[in-house]
């Protein structure tokens, strides 16, 4: 108890570098805690890109290439999907809902993607959030397209504007001739929807109605009336968003699309897609976490360092504890319950720099990048790293503890002037 | 991979009766590995292993002894108790609703070419290969058990864990491939012969 008391009043009468090592301390902990909670924030984020779908289906290549193209837009399809084969899959038994995606198209650097309106009802993020509307309403119109809150923030466009749709990712043919119009604007989810420009499956097919083999066909233009007159039936998409009917029939309806005879296709769970595409990703992770625990321990030396450098200016200190009967015990406590008292107000301290560090960016990170951290209790592997910071404070404080009390004994021993 | 030297990739499996003409599908499959799917919906709990014959009874070729026979008879028996492989807790009070075992064998016939036999040999272990040369004139051949199961619960949640007597009963099993299903939405676990657990605390 008095050596605490002691270690107290010789930390107050030293306050500026106490302080200030408190304060490195403080901010590495806070470091390596928000690193930490943006990491689990980022792959939580990651993996709640899409849910409430069973099954993705496309052309049958890897499940990670598949997931990369159907929901994430990057990368292309090998291969398309007959209609057929969507109508088959569509109406088997086990199937609940099926939400076909036409991919292919872009705007400016955006991805268009045709499909049903059902796609507004069927995409869940985050749990079961629902896509809403910044602005407008879904398609209702051939020539109607819905853009992601990315699109129309980068390009600054509202709801009624009118956009064009060019042919292939980034090609120069544009389809000038049938130019749509902009009737909803999303609300920022923090997914590849915001970058994504959404028409109907329909107008997919109505843009290319006058363009065979990668070129517009000579000659006129197919007006809009005969165009709206035509039959507008896709006979191709690229991959299937699926529901089932029970979950006890995921597997077997995974199966039946995996070895359908007709066209080779692969049925994937996103679940289990995304997991497989973060253990790529993921490596990031690691080296985060690498840099963030070196500022920790940086943090650490630096008190040790402190405590060290300290010891001369704490000579008398030590020879008064010393010659008053301070045992060698006792000195080597005095500094360790110093070091631990920094690390643990240092820990205390970053922890409340962390929650308040979450307060103030939780709303930014949300909004601007689609991040969402939860501001939740610390877990048990963050508050085990806590305790591991007191401890390794205490061990690297054993070396300027040794070197107090030795020098303690030198110094008293040494008749000074 | 550790496994690398035992796979035993890509070899061809079941044509599909009826379509032999147009198309011409290989399904992959490696010894050591099997893949279990496990669904939870409601009260019900639904399983599913798919292992190759080598896992199960350590042979695929057709049984031709009265020993060969028996071990796939035992085996298929073993297979259709499907709580004493994958154990789950029994604070769940989970019972076996219907188990249905199958194996599926078949010898490729017809579409057979050097090139594939000699891949086949290249990737095999040692421990493979008396086994297959000796039928080398004949074609290669593979099984594979499969599985179904239907368990009902009274407390599904209280499934946190499910303990693999699977390794135990099937020393050439190396590893399952586990796909899970439940309302958290799906995930994929390997579950491995030195650590033959898989948590399941966060499905629920």
């Amino acid at each position: 108890m008095t050596l605490t008391r002691l270690a107290l009043a010789s930390l107050k009468s030293r306050w500026l570098t106490v302080g200030l090592t408190i304060f490195a301390v403080a901010m590495s902990v806070a470091l390596y805690l928000g690193v930490e909670k943006l990491r689990t924030g980022a792959r939580d984020s990651f993996t709640d890109t899409i849910s409430g779908t069973d099954l993705i289906v496309g052309a049958r290549s890897g499940s990670v290439q598949l997931l990369l193209y159907s929901v994430f837009r990057i990368g292309n399809a090998t291969n398309n999907i007959t209609w057929d084969s969507y109508r088959d899959i569509a109406n088997r038994p086990e199937v609940s809902w099926a939400v076909p995606m036409s991919l292919g198209d872009s705007h400016r650097q955006f991805r268009v993607m045709g499909t049903t309106e059902a796609y507004f009802d069927r995409y869940k993020y985050r749990g079961d959030r629902s896509l809403e509307f910044a602005g407008g309403d879904r398609m209702n119109d051939l020539f109607d397209a819905v853009v992601g809150a990315d699109v129309a923030a980068q390009l600054g466009y509202s709801v009624g504007d009118p956009i064009v749709v060019a042919h292939g990712l980034a090609s120069f043919s544009e389809h000038a001739d049938t130019p749509f119009r902009i009737s909803g604007i999303l609300a920022k989810t923090g997914t590849p929807v915001d970058r994504t420009v959404i028409v109907s499956l329909t107008a997919i097919e109505a843009i290319h109605v006058d363009w065979k083999s990668g070129a517009q066909k000579p000659g006129a233009p197919t007006s809009v009336d005969v165009i709206r007159s035509m039959n507008l039936q896709p006979k191709a998409i690229t991959a299937i968003m699926l529901g089932a009917e029970s979950r006890l029939k995921i597997f077997s309806l995974q199966r039946a699309i995996n070895e359908y005879p007709q066209e080779p296709l692969l049925a994937v769970l996103p679940g289990v897609a995304l997991q497989e595409l973060w253990s790529i990703v993921g490596i990031a992770e690691v080296a985060l976490i690498g840099v963030s625990a070196m500022v920790v321990v940086t943090a650490l030396l630096g008190m040790a360092a402190m405590l060290l450098a300290s010891l001369n200016a704490r000579r008398r200190e030590m020879a008064i504890l010393r010659a008053i009967g301070a045992g060698p015990m006792t000195v080597v406590g005095l500094l360790l319950i110093e070091a631990l008292l920094m690390a643990a107000v240092g820990a205390a301290l970053g922890v409340g720099f962390l929650y308040l560090g979450l307060i103030v960016a939780q709303p930014i990170l949300d909004a601007r990048f689609g991040l969402f951290v939860p501001i939740s209790g610390l877990s048990g592997r963050e508050a085990a790293t806590l305790i591991a910071v007191v401890c390794a404070a205490a061990a690297v404080s054993l070396l300027p503890a040794i070197r107090a009390y030795r020098i303690s004994l030198a110094d008293g021993m040494m008749v000074k002037m | 991979m550790k496994l690398a030297p035992i796979a035993c990739l890509l070899l061809p499996l079941v044509p599909v009766a009826g379509v032999a003409e147009g198309t011409r599908t290989l399904e992959a499959h490696e010894h050591g590995s099997g893949t279990l799917n496990i669904a939870f919906e409601g009260n019900t709990i639904a399983m599913e292993i798919e292992a190759p014959g080598a896992d199960i009874v350590g042979f695929e070729h057709a049984a031709t002894t009265d020993e060969d026979r028996k071990s796939i008879e035992d085996a298929v028996s073993e297979l259709a108790r499907p709580m004493e492989l994958f154990v789950l807790s029994a604070d769940a009070g989970c019972s076996v609703v219907s188990a249905s075992v199958e194996v599926h064998g078949d010898e490729e016939e017809e579409h057979h070419d050097d090139e594939h036999e000699h891949d086949a040999k290249d990737e095999h272990g040692d421990e493979d290969h008396n086994d297959h040369a000796e039928h080398e004139g004949e074609g290669i051949e593979h099984s594979e058990f499969h599985a179904e199961y239907e368990l009902t619960c009274s407390d599904p949640a209280a499934v946190d864990k499910i303990e693999f007597a699977y390794f135990e009963r099937f020393p050439n099993a190396l590893e399952l491939d586990v796909q899970i299903v439940s309302a958290k939405g799906a995930q994929a676990h390997e579950v491995e012969r030195d650590e033959p657990v898989l948590d399941l605390r966060g499905m629920f």
